[in-house]
């Protein structure tokens, strides 16, 4: 009797919190918004409810991996996920590229120092670059690439302002500790006192893919899958279009 | 009676008591270091021997052998420290009461006139001079009903003239409330003026007991 | 987002976090400061820890205490209780980066009271636990409510640990996390204002804290 008393007070206060139909997501912090938008057009298209836990992918990452009780993981690159995919986290037949995003080299708005292509950054008006460090962050990494694909790695490492994010660099290239960042072509709009130099084109471009999966021990699989199904949609596709993110070609 | 049979070390420093106190007032006289206070301590049982016993009447509050060690809160001993410890926190009156337990028969209202703290009640400890300080205390120790009082060189501290005006008050509470009373001093005319018994105490051991014949 | 619903979930959950620091801090202060036992020297490094480990790291050993299947949670599951990723994560990071601060402060203030006054309610017929509330407490009480105070602060600006546990999720994001989450998607004018929210708070709280230890040197 008094053990189902007890029972009864544990169970009414915990069960306010969780119920059983919302869905917890890690997505990277650099789909804030879009998802926040993704998240109103799927429960106005009859989808469940969604919570959103935005962070950046290492400790996303590092939380599914220490147990945390996730459904959908969406990572800003595949490395995280790999990791996840390398512990057997990701739930088999899940794992899908979703949205891909670009580069883009910008500059302070009222800077002055033309910057029409990327031979420029080697040049003596560029004296610092900012980019994200390529030792933590997937968006330096991508910087990385994209500057090594374009041989021009070796010439502009002196100069490079390596940044703890992506905003980090934004910030350095705003506030003139920089004279050109290479960032996310979806940031740029976002951020005051930066103008695009140039978007990188597709050639010299690496394949920025935000991969997603269901996560291995969710309660919820089902109801993942279906949100899954969404974001491929082309309801979901116009949104992420919106903000600057390009869907991916169905080739993966 | 109380009977003392054990041996305290401390660091290098050893006591060694084995006595049986009868009397009403019991002086325990010794130079500063001889181990008086340590002694007082292990009856409260704020110090515990490392072996022997320690009975107050016909209780056993410390028996190494068999393992008994009563706590300090449960062996019915009043202790007014050297330094006195009055709760700064507390007025007198809530000093006073700490340690009276609910219908117990021994009343506020005895103690106080006994001692004459009367006007005293509603003070703050700090406003106290030291004699009234040594009145509170030994009220105080007194409305926890105990079944032996140790008084630490309560005169010590105050001055001659003071002195004389509270030896009544601790003969008062012998003849009144009959409870023992073991008093710590090293001074030899406090003896002589109202003890029934005296143990010299030096460098941790006994060396003298005996009876004060008075009449 | 809303200013002032981060702001008053902060400073709830900051105050839920003392509170629940308070007897476990009490108890754990005391027996530092009174009680001798094999393994003391251990205890007070185990509840040091937070301390001194990066704030992400209690996360971390946190949330694998606390996941579904870590030890404690695993507890919890079969009554539908998830602690992670919810607003008790909060108020748990907070209060653990907290004790620490709160028992070390509480017991150099049990330390400090004379050991004599606590001998002296014992033969009185206090039990231990009467002694500590009717004596030590209220004698130690200055540093034991600037260590409050000072938990309190800590548990304001709490920001590693908790977004191990608790993630940025709107509507159970602290100031620290809220910040973090702005600066990091460019709203630079919301983060702006949560940080001056957050630094008059902090100021507040230490400036409070500081006078209460002021005044009680004073009066010792």
């Amino acid at each position: 009797m008094l053990r189902a008393a007890a029972l009864l007070a544990v169970v009414s206060l915990g069960t306010v919190s969780v119920s059983n139909e919302t869905l917890t997501v890690s997505a990277a912090i650099s789909l804030t918004d879009v998802m926040d938008a993704l998240g109103r057009a799927y429960s106005t298209a009859g989808g469940g409810r969604l919570k959103f836990n935005f962070g950046a992918s290492n400790v996303l990452a590092r939380q599914i991996l220490s147990g945390a009780p996730v459904d959908v993981f969406m990572s800003a690159d595949e490395a995280q996920m790999d990791l996840v995919a390398d512990a057997g986290m990701v739930e088999v037949g899940s794992r899908t590229g979703l949205v891909q995003n670009q580069l883009a080299v910008v500059t302070r708005s009222d800077s002055t120092a033309p910057l029409p292509s990327a031979a420029a950054l080697a040049g003596p008006e560029i004296r610092r670059i900012a980019i994200g460090d390529p030792a933590a962050v997937p968006a330096g990494v991508y910087a990385k690439e994209y500057l090594q694909r374009i041989g021009l790695w070796s010439a502009v490492q002196q100069k490079l302002v390596p940044a703890a994010s992506v905003r980090g660099a934004l910030a350095a290239v705003a506030n003139a500790a920089a004279d050109a960042g290479i960032v996310y072509a979806t940031d740029v709009r976002r951020t005051r006192g930066v103008r695009l130099a140039f978007v990188v084109g597709e050639a010299d471009a690496p394949r920025i893919v935000y991969p997603a999966c269901v996560v291995r021990t969710s309660t919820r699989k089902a109801a993942a899958r279906k949100f899954l199904e969404f974001l491929a949609s082309a309801n979901a596709a116009q949104i992420f279009r919106e903000h600057g993110f390009l869907p991916v070609a169905r080739s993966r | 009676m109380i009977a003392l049979a054990f041996t305290l070390t401390q660091g290098s420093f050893t006591l060694s008591i084995d006595e049986r106190l009868t009397g009403r007032i019991t002086a325990l006289f010794g130079p500063s270091g001889a181990g008086k206070t340590t002694t007082l301590d292990a009856i409260a049982g704020l110090r515990t021997p490392a072996s022997g016993t320690i009975c107050i009447g016909h209780r056993v509050v410390f028996a190494s052998a068999t393992r008994v060690n009563v706590p300090p809160y449960d062996r019915h001993v009043g202790y007014v420290p050297q330094d006195v410890a009055l709760f700064p926190h507390m007025n007198v009156r809530r000093n006073v009461l700490f340690g009276r337990r609910p219908g117990q028969r021994l009343e506020l209202q005895t103690v106080v006139s006994m001692l004459e703290i009367a006007d005293l009640l509603e003070r703050e400890v700090r406003e106290l001079s030291g004699g009234e300080r040594q009145r509170v205390a030994l009220a105080r120790a007194l409305m926890s009903s105990p079944e032996l009082l140790l008084l630490d060189e309560p005169l010590a501290a105050v001055d001659l003239e003071r002195r004389r005006r509270i030896l009544p008050y601790v003969e008062r509470v012998r003849d009144e409330l009959g409870v023992p009373v073991i008093y710590v001093t090293h001074d030899a005319e406090d003896v002589r003026r109202f003890a029934d018994a005296v143990i010299v105490l030096e460098a941790g051991r006994v060396t003298r007991d005996q009876e004060i014949k008075r009449d | 987002m809303d200013v002032w619903q981060i702001t008053a979930f902060t400073i709830v959950a900051a105050l839920c976090a003392t509170a629940l620091l308070l007897a476990p801090g009490l108890f754990l202060a005391w027996v530092l400061a009174r009680r001798r036992f094999p393994g003391r020297a251990l205890l007070d490094t185990v509840v040091s820890l937070p301390l001194v480990m990066p704030p992400v790291a209690t996360g971390l050993i946190l949330l694998m205490l606390l996941a579904p299947r870590g030890p404690i949670g695993r507890l919890l599951e079969p009554y539908g209780m998830q602690i992670v990723f919810t607003w008790k994560a909060v108020v748990l990071a907070m209060a653990v980066m907290g004790l620490p601060l709160f028992v070390r402060a509480a017991r150099a203030g049990i330390e400090q009271v004379d050991s004599r006054y606590e001998a002296v309610a014992a033969t009185l017929g206090a039990r231990p636990f009467r002694v500590f509330v009717a004596v030590t407490l209220p004698l130690a009480a200055p540093a034991v409510i600037a260590g409050a105070v000072l938990a309190f602060a800590r548990a304001l600006g709490e920001f590693g640990a908790t977004i191990m546990i608790a993630g940025s999720i709107p509507g159970t994001r602290t100031l620290a996390v809220a910040i973090y989450s702005f600066s990091e998607t460019g709203r630079d004018r919301e983060a702006a204002a949560l940080l001056l929210v957050s630094a008059t708070i902090a100021f507040v709280a230490l400036y409070a804290s500081n006078r209460i230890a002021t005044r009680s040197g004073m009066r010792a």
